[in-house]
């Protein structure tokens, strides 16, 4: 499983992105992305956007859980008080090296723990148990960005540089991703 | 017991209010006599607060010995004055504004209306961001609750 | 924004010329929930507030254009407290507000709440007809002007500019885009027991109802 996760501010302009793999059933943490997907990542999380905001009218919860697929990344999203989004993209593994196929070690990694784990969260994007691990991420970024906002030098929509806050986002992700 | 009104002195010895809440306990007498008067007792309090016999020495011996550096309290000058008809009572504050009360010579608790007086002032004249420090005092919300609290104590 | 941000954030580049302070806490490490039901001196406050109104008085051009700065000191307010407010809402009742209603509702109790220690006094709608687009949030005695006399040359001046300016930041922020504005009403009768009975109108953009049309609609 690999995860992209970026905050997108209210002009649609990208304020943080952060990309990281699961954590859980002995993974490493770290994405597995091809080269070209990670290029890839951002234009379908711009398109989701357009989704975003026609259910956001609809739902006032902060968390809109899953709101798009494309190919085999699920995208699920969560919004501010103040209109800022976060999207996060999952990739489930056993499609982790599909696109480019690359032949290098870390494919070869990847198959092995896509075995090992096809009842973690990350073989499931549409499970109840997926969704609950993501929304407890979300909150948990929603907190620390309410902090970053807090500081008297943050202005809306400025793009968040805090090591901090990049820590913190990487320790949530370990914790239920 | 009345209180007749109230005079506050700036540090310069400038007069920046004046008010009667009692009309026939002075006589009327005019902006200018005002003025004259501020001036004057601004003066005189001055004088009086160098006739003050405690020796600063003493003090400041006093201070060191017991390690602590206080600050000698200042010499306080004219705080009092009695007529047959009236009784001024005068408050510097520790920034050289005096304030002046006219009351009645029977009337008691003067120490305590100045203290709310006082405080009013910090509160509706200092804390306005309109006001210019030094200058003549014309703010409403004290005007208001200097009036109301006045007429409080004058129905005591 | 960089692309390949790096996933070790630890990297020597990044902290340069950061600061920590000497315990090493940061705002991170502060609870949001801490400070929640903390108060202030109000006194502090009057003398900061006191400077902020001399400040905008500098070089200034007329009434407008003070009110138009303590609207812009105000405004960043809104817009950090409206997330803050949101997230210490117990987590059954944590919304965004969709409508108009819910939204001044929020400013009026939680806001109001967070800032002055009370609600605000009344909320109503404009009863000109042609004025559907304007709310009135009313306080009887805003907690801003508390010891402020305006002189009577600038009577137009209300300085709770700078609260209309955080309800403002609230509106934008929550995408209903409004202008909001301060008005003293203490006149007449009830002129007396409030004088400084001010009015926040609140005027929402034109799209902000065709878009709460088009959502009762759906």
């Amino acid at each position: 499983m690999s995860y992209y996760f970026a905050i997108i501010g209210t002009k649609d302009n990208p304020l943080f992105e952060y990309e990281f793999g699961t954590s859980k059933q002995g993974g490493d943490g770290q994405p597995r992305f091809s080269e070209h997907a990670r290029h890839f990542n951002q234009f379908i999380i711009h398109s989701s956007i357009d989704i975003v905001e026609e259910v956001q009218w609809t739902n006032g919860q902060l968390y809109l859980k899953g709101i798009d697929k494309v190919f085999n990344n699920y995208i699920s999203c969560f919004m501010t008080g103040g209109n800022v989004k976060f999207l996060l993209l999952h990739l489930p593994p056993h499609t982790g090296s599909s696109p480019a196929a690359p032949s290098s070690a870390a494919a070869a990694a990847q198959a092995a723990a896509s075995n090992r784990s096809s009842t973690s969260i990350g073989a499931n994007p549409g499970s109840a148990q997926t969704d609950e691990a993501v929304k407890n991420f979300m909150t948990e970024v929603y907190d620390n960005y309410v902090k970053a906002i807090m500081s008297p030098f943050y202005k809306v929509n400025m793009e968040i540089k805090s090591p901090v806050f990049r820590q913190r986002v990487a320790a949530a992700g370990r914790k239920y991703l | 017991m009345t209180v007749f009104a109230l005079i506050i002195i700036n540090k310069a010895g400038g007069l920046i209010y004046h008010r009667t809440f009692h009309e026939g306990g002075l006589n009327k007498i005019s902006t200018n006599d005002y003025l004259v008067l501020a001036g004057t007792f601004h003066g005189v309090h001055a004088i009086t607060a160098r006739l003050n016999p405690i020796p600063q020495q003493i003090n400041r011996n006093s201070a060191s010995s017991a390690g602590i550096m206080t600050r000698p309290e200042p010499p306080s000058g004219l705080e009092v004055l009695e007529s047959e008809n009236f009784r001024l009572q005068c408050f510097s504050t520790l920034t050289g504004i005096k304030f002046l009360l006219f009351t009645d010579t029977t009337q008691t608790n003067v120490d305590l209306t100045m203290r709310r007086v006082y405080e009013m002032y910090t509160d509706y004249v200092m804390k306005n961001p309109f006001y210019q420090l030094e200058m003549p005092v014309r703010c409403e919300l004290f005007e208001r609750k200097l009036t109301s609290y006045i007429r409080e104590v004058n129905n005591r | 924004m960089a692309h390949l941000a790096p996933n070790k954030p630890s990297s020597g580049k990044e902290s340069a010329g950061l600061r920590y302070p000497t315990n090493g806490k940061t705002i991170y490490h502060r609870p949001l929930n801490r400070s929640k039901t903390a108060e202030l001196s109000q006194a502090s406050f009057a003398y900061l507030f006191s400077e902020m109104v001399s400040y905008a008085q500098r070089k200034v051009t007329g009434i407008q254009d003070l009110e138009k700065r303590l609207n812009n000191q105000g405004h960043p307010i809104g817009l950090k407290l409206l997330d803050l407010l949101l997230i210490r809402e117990p987590p059954r009742s944590q919304a965004r507000p969709l409508n108009i209603i819910t939204l001044l509702h929020f400013i009026k109790i939680n806001l109001w709440q967070h800032l002055f220690g009370r609600q605000a006094d009344r909320l109503e709608k404009s009863s000109d007809p042609e004025a559907q687009d304007e709310y009135m949030i009313i306080d009887n005695e805003p907690l801003v002007n508390a010891f402020i006399s305006v002189p009577k040359e600038m009577s137009q001046l209300n300085c709770a500019a700078f609260v209309a300016g955080i309800i403002e930041g609230v509106c934008d922020g929550a995408a209903f885009p409004a202008r909001v504005t301060a008005h003293t009403v203490g006149t007449k009768d009830e002129g007396e027991m409030w004088p400084g009975k001010t009015v926040f109108l609140v005027k929402f953009q034109p799209e902000v109802l065709e878009r709460e049309a088009l959502i009762g609609k759906a």
